[in-house]
C-alpha cells in the first residue's frame, strides 16, 4: 500500500494532506480535518448519511478512495452555514421540527442544498423523489419534504 | 479498509498504459459506484485501481450527422438531464431517469454500468435497441464492438483485461421507449426492464425495430423472436398480439430474491408491448394512434 500527496479544498479551505491509497475520502473528512457532520451509516451508497457537495452536486464520500478526490472542491454540512447564519434548508428543518435523533440530517441537508441548487422551484414530487438515496429511521420524511419546499418559498422571497 | 493500490489516471494515454503495464493485477474505477461495493465485499483484494473519472476526454454527449456519441465516462446524471437524448434518444434518457437516486447518477457512468455487466444494468436494453457500438482502445490499438455481442454472461464481457471502453456509439432514434419494473419506485434494481426501438416507412409498415430486456436471462438480451413478429407488419392488434407471443422465446429467467421467473415471464411480455407501442406512438391498450 503507497502513501499519496493530495489537495483538497473543503468548505473554503485548502489541505496538503498525504493518504494511503485505500483511504476513503468520508474517513479522511472525519478522522483527519475531523468534520464529523459526514455520517458513516451503510459504506455502500444504501443510506446517504455521508453525502457532500462537489462543486454543486452531492457525492457520497463512503464511495470515493480519498486519492480519487484530489483535487475536489468540496462543501461538507459544516460549510454551509455562512458564519452564525445557517443556510435556508438549516434553518427550515429548525422551523419545521424536521429533525429528531439526527443523524441522517446532515445528509439531507446537503442533498437538498444541491437540490435546490439544481431546481430552485422544486414540486413536492420532486423533492420525494431527489431524496429517495437518503434514508431517514425517525422522521417520516413529511416534515422535511415540507423544510425544502419552505426553503424553496423563503429563498424566492429573498430575491 | 481492504486493501487496494489506487492510482488517478490524468488521461486516456496514461490509463491506456498502467492497464497495459499491471495487467492482471489492474481494476479500473470510474464513478466507483460498482467497485465500492465489491472491494467492501472482499472481491477485489490487492489489486490497482486505476482511476479514470477525472478524465475529461471520456466524458460528454455528442451529436453529429445522426450519429450520438457518449464518452464511456459520461454519467447518468448528464444522460439523465440531456435536452438532447431526450429527443434523439429518449429511450436512455428515460432509463437515466429512473436510474438509482440523484447522488449515485452523479457518480455512476454509463461505461461502468456496461463493463459491469449485470444482467439488470439499466442502460444495457436501451443500448441493445439503439444496436448501439462499444468503441474499445488498448494500448496500440482501438476496436468496435455490436452491443449484442459485448455481453457474455453475468458480469461477463468480451473487455480483456488490459482494455478501456472509450465511447459510446449509436443512429439517433426519437422513435424509441424505455420501461422498468422495480420493487417499488424509488432505489429499486430492475426485475424487468424493457426498450424498443423502431422505424417506419410512410405507410406505417416497420422498417427496422430492436427489441432489449433485462433481467430476463444471464445478460441483458436482444429480443429477435419478437422483432421478427413485428418486422415488415403495421402495428395493428395482431401484429401486437403475435409481439406478445413471440417475447417468451426470447427470455430464460430465473427465481431470484426480486421475483419469480413465472412472474417475469407474465410481465415480460406486456412490457415490451408496452415500449413497442411507445416507441411507435400508439396507445398500447388500442393499437391506434393517439
Ligand atoms: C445505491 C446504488 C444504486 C444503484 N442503482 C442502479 C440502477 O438503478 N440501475 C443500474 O443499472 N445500476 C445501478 N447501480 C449499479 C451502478 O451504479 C452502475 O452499474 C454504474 O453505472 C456503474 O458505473 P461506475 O462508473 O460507478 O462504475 P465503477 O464501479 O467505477 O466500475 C464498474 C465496473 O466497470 C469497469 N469499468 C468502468 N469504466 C470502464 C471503462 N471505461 N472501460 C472498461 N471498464 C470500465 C470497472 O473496472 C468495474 O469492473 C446502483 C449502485 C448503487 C451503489
Ligand atoms: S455511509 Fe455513505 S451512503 Fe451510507
Ligand atoms: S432523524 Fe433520525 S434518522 Fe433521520
Amino acid at each position: 500500500m503507497s502513501k499519496h500527496d493530495i489537495t483538497l479544498n473543503v468548505n473554503g479551505k485548502k489541505y496538503e494532506l498525504t493518504v494511503n491509497s485505500n483511504e476513503l475520502l468520508l474517513n479522511v473528512l472525519r478522522d483527519k480535518l475531523f468534520l464529523t457532520g459526514s455520517k458513516y451509516g451503510c459504506g455502500i451508497a444504501e443510506c446517504g448519511a455521508c453525502t457532500i457537495l462537489k462543486d454543486d452536486e452531492s457525492y457520497f464520500a463512503c464511495m470515493v478512495p480519498a486519492v480519487a478526490a484530489d483535487g475536489w472542491n468540496i462543501t461538507t454540512v459544516e460549510g454551509l452555514a455562512d458564519g452564525d447564519k445557517l443556510n435556508p434548508v438549516q434553518q427550515a428543518f429548525i422551523d419545521n421540527s424536521a429533525i429528531q435523533c439526527g443523524f441522517c440530517v446532515p445528509g439531507m441537508v446537503v442533498t437538498s442544498t444541491a437540490l435546490l441548487r439544481e431546481n430552485p422551484d422544486p414540486d413536492e414530487d420532486f423533492v420525494k423523489d431527489y431524496l429517495r438515496g437518503n434514508f431517514c429511521r425517525c422522521t417520516g420524511y413529511v416534515a422535511m419534504v415540507k423544510s425544502v419546499l419552505d426553503a424553496a418559498s423563503k429563498m424566492k422571497e429573498a430575491k | 479498509m481492504k486493501n487496494f493500490e489506487f492510482i488517478k489516471a490524468p488521461d486516456v494515454k496514461a490509463a491506456l498504459a498502467l492497464l497495459d503495464k499491471e495487467k492482471d493485477n489492474a481494476y479500473l474505477v470510474a464513478g466507483s459506484t460498482n467497485a465500492m461495493v465489491d472491494i467492501r465485499a472482499g472481491k477485489v483484494n490487492d489489486r490497482t485501481l486505476i482511476g479514470i473519472r477525472d478524465i475529461e476526454a471520456l466524458s460528454g454527449i455528442k451529436f453529429s450527422r445522426g450519429k450520438i456519441t457518449i464518452g464511456a465516462g459520461t454519467t447518468i446524471s448528464e444522460i439523465a438531464e440531456s435536452s438532447l437524448l431526450a429527443k434523439k434518444a429518449p429511450v436512455l434518457f428515460q432509463a437515466a431517469n429512473q436510474f438509482a437516486d440523484p447522488t449515485t447518477r452523479n457518480s455512476a457512468t454509463i461505461g461502468g454500468n456496461i463493463a459491469n455487466a449485470s444482467p439488470a444494468a439499466d442502460t444495457a436494453p436501451p443500448l441493445l435497441a439503439l444496436k448501439a457500438e462499444v468503441v474499445i482502445a488498448k494500448k496500440g490499438s482501438k476496436r468496435r464492438v455490436a452491443m449484442e455481442d459485448f455481453f457474455l454472461g453475468v458480469n461477463k464481457t468480451v473487455l480483456e483485461k488490459d482494455e478501456l471502453i472509450l465511447a459510446i456509439e449509436f443512429s439517433a432514434n426519437p422513435h424509441s421507449a424505455f420501461y422498468k419494473v422495480g420493487l417499488r419506485n424509488a432505489m429499486a434494481i430492475s426485475v424487468v426492464t424493457a426498450a424498443a426501438s423502431v422505424r417506419k416507412d410512410k405507410d406505417g409498415n416497420i422498417t427496422d425495430v430492436a427489441i432489449a430486456l433485462g433481467s430476463v436471462a444471464p445478460k441483458p438480451v436482444r429480443a429477435f423472436n419478437a422483432e421478427k413478429a413485428v418486422l415488415g407488419k403495421k402495428a395493428d392488434e395482431k401484429t401486437i398480439a403475435d409481439l406478445m407471443k413471440a417475447v417468451s422465446k426470447d427470455i430464460s429467467p430465473i427465481d431470484d430474491v426480486r421475483a419469480s421467473a413465472e412472474y417475469r415471464k407474465d410481465i415480460a411480455p406486456v412490457i415490451v408491448k408496452r415500449v413497442f407501442c411507445k416507441a411507435c406512438g400508439i396507445c398500447p391498450n388500442e393499437g391506434r394512434t393517439k
